[in-house]
């Protein structure tokens, strides 16, 4: 496994710590693909009504259908018309949980499959990390969470190493992030069970296997969870809504970045529109991250659901993809250890492939390498 | 850490004008104080180097009807710096002008260019004219050289390739770039050192400890990413080999030539070690 590396940052780019919140939008977008049973025009729909695993964040009446991006597919969506009500069927109501069972059924409940997924996979949790570090340079949506919630996260912590019934659980957030470190110390000492460990801001060191080895615990039996995990977690117990979700927006291409709490099925011409000002004609938009995301049209409206955590506005880069002069730098930096030049010669993809995009990042004559190696079943 | 293709070959041509310049003076001044060239024998490094380069543009004027700034600049740059003192200006002019060219059609050729080119040349200079690597004054003259003078490059080798002082530096400096096949020259010299040391314990003969054509073209021509394997392990065995056959072409043949025949042969060897084999 090679050496993590610093990226530079990109000193256009400045992330501040103050959130907005978008909890008006005036609609949002449900994919038609989410509807168990047939809706009709001007039906209401009530908040936080379950279509499959995607939640109404609004309440309002079906005003039509529009083809927006969805999951990387342009999909049909019905569009949902905000009477600013908030009108909710069943009021969600604290929850109260004894052991693993009890989390998980109530995990399944709310249709957080991801959280559940993640803590079903282990029969025996040995250790249990809680991670504030994102895997993207510049999304903040941990560390914002961690900075923000910072009691709430300590609290279900202790409440999850008695359910798992671990001796303790690890905090770890990046050596750099000042003000988590400040605020999490100052209360850390009432949890006597959770030890908070600094690691280094290095690219990818949020990412599992990465983490673990650097904390050095095996990672088969490591459950690792996001602060934002725990904050869905913490809502769920406290009859609070989960519809709603921090994205970061930020890039060369606009002014001044944004971290915002936005409701989930909110389309980001809405939020561009309503908050961000971009200074250039010509600009393309990643979504999830310039490393790891991918690229979406800049007239393509996408919708904002649970997957979608960062978005880079950037000045379009003419960049000339030149001829491979085989300098094996791809090879040398892939933290999976493939050997992405045999890949790109033979046009082959690999499973061990993570997405993390360090071998487009380093090629000298710009070759879309992820791309290539990157198979579709990652 | 990220660099692009232009700020690599622009980071290569800066490395190499000091040894432009350290020719000018060894093979230029000091024969011209002496009197044994004229005025415009001092600048003759710098007339192969404008020569190489003005080839590179006309032919690919006439290819490609623009100057492509690629890695080309960096083989006619690094040919013209390790040609001999000797070499006669029309055979260079006319032979390189033919070989780049012919070369421009067989553009994925995997083949070491600039030892092609560099050994082609020498071969038919030494067919018209006399095989030698010494300059006037190393003609005229006998010295007896410290190791010092010979580290500051004052030894029989290319016109402008001699200084092992400034491959060091150059090599040094090139450590820190993410993109250099540092592993290269560290076992082409490790290998040629160990076999040389060995040579010189059952000969007592240490005329080959000290190689300074080695360790230029280790750095500069058998690193050149486009002609060296990208793997790791396939570097190590390209370099191991180099130095083996260099030093076996050494005692066998010649000491300055050995390098660059090495590197030849083992590139074309190259062809095969650096298949790329389809494995998940």
């Amino acid at each position: 496994m090679s050496e993590l590396i610093s990226i530079k940052n990109d000193e256009h780019i400045i992330i501040s710590n103050k959130i907005n919140n978008f909890y008006d939008p005036e609609k949002i977008y449900i994919p038609i693909t989410c509807l168990e049973k047939n809706v009709k025009l001007n039906e209401y729909i009530y908040k936080n009504t379950y279509f499959n695993n995607y939640i109404s964040s609004i309440s309002g009446k079906i005003i039509g259908v529009e083809k927006k991006l969805f999951d990387k597919k342009i999909s049909e969506c019905i569009v949902v018309e905000n009477d600013y009500k908030e009108n909710i069927k069943n009021k969600n109501k604290s929850e109260k949980i004894k052991d693993k069972k009890d989390l998980i059924n109530l995990l399944n409940n709310y249709k957080l499959v991801d959280i559940k997924n993640k803590i079903e996979s282990f029969e025996n949790i040995s250790n249990l990390v809680i991670s504030s570090i994102d895997e993207e340079f510049y999304s903040v949506k941990e560390y914002i969470t961690l900075v923000n919630d910072y009691r709430e996260i300590l609290e279900i912590t202790d409440l999850l190493i008695k359910i798992f019934n671990v001796s303790g659980a690890l905090l770890v957030t990046k050596n750099t992030d000042f003000n988590s470190i400040k605020k999490v110390k100052s209360i850390i000492g009432t949890y006597p069970n959770i030890k908070v460990t600094l690691a280094p801001d290095k690219y990818l060191i949020g990412h599992k296997s990465f983490l673990c080895k650097y904390l050095n615990v095996q990672d088969t039996n490591t459950l690792l969870l996001s602060t934002s995990d725990i904050i869905k977690i913490f809502n769920i117990l406290n009859g609070k809504d989960i519809n709603s979700k921090i994205l970061t927006i930020s890039g060369n291409a606009i002014k001044k970045s944004l971290i915002i709490s936005t409701k989930i099925g909110v389309s980001l011409n809405e939020i561009l529109k309503k908050y961000i000002k971009i200074q250039e004609s010509d600009y393309e938009i990643y979504i999830n991250g310039f490393m790891q995301g991918y690229k979406i049209s800049k007239d393509t409206d996408l919708i904002i659901n649970d997957k979608i955590d960062y978005i880079v506005i950037n000045k379009v880069q003419n960049k000339e993809i030149l001829e491979c002069i085989n300098c094996g730098a791809c090879n040398k930096i892939c933290p999976q250890d493939i050997n992405v030049k045999n890949c790109y010669t033979n046009k082959l993809n690999h499973k061990k492939c993570i997405g993390c995009g360090l071998c487009n990042y380093i090629c000298p004559v710009n070759i879309n390498l992820k791309e290539i190696v990157k198979s579709d079943k990652n | 850490m990220k660099k692009d293709l232009n700020y690599l070959i622009k980071e290569n041509l800066y490395l190499l004008i000091p040894f432009i310049f350290y020719a000018i003076y060894k093979n230029g001044y000091l024969i011209y104080k002496k009197n044994l060239i004229g005025i415009f024998g001092v600048f003759k490094p710098l007339f192969l180097v404008l020569i190489s380069l003005f080839i590179k543009i006309i032919v690919d004027l006439i290819k490609y009807k623009k100057i492509k700034f690629d890695y080309n600049f960096i083989y006619v740059l690094l040919v013209s710096l390790i040609m001999p003192y000797n070499i006669n200006y029309l055979i260079y002019v006319i032979v390189f002008f033919i070989i780049y060219f012919l070369l421009t059609y067989i553009p994925n050729l995997k083949v070491n260019k600039v030892c092609l080119i560099y050994l082609i040349l020498v071969l038919i200079n030494s067919l018209i004219e006399n095989f030698s690597y010494m300059n006037p004054l190393e003609l005229n003259y006998s010295y007896n050289f410290s190791f010092l003078d010979y580290l500051f490059g004052r030894n029989i080798g290319g016109i402008s390739s001699t200084s092992i002082f400034l491959s060091l530096a150059s090599f040094i400096y090139l450590i820190n770039n993410y993109y250099y096949k540092k592993d290269v020259p560290f076992f082409i010299n490790a290998t040629y050192l160990i076999l040389s040391f060995v040579y010189f314990l059952f000969t007592n003969n240490n005329s080959f400890l000290l190689n300074s054509e080695l360790i230029f073209a280790s750095v500069f021509i058998a690193s050149l990413p486009y002609f060296s394997p990208y793997k790791r392990i396939h570097q190590i065995i390209y370099s191991v080999l180099i130095g083996i056959i260099s030093f076996a072409i050494s005692i066998l043949f010649n000491k300055i030539i050995s390098i660059y025949l090495a590197i030849l042969i083992v590139s074309i060897f190259n062809l095969f070690v650096n298949r790329h084999k389809i494995t998940k």
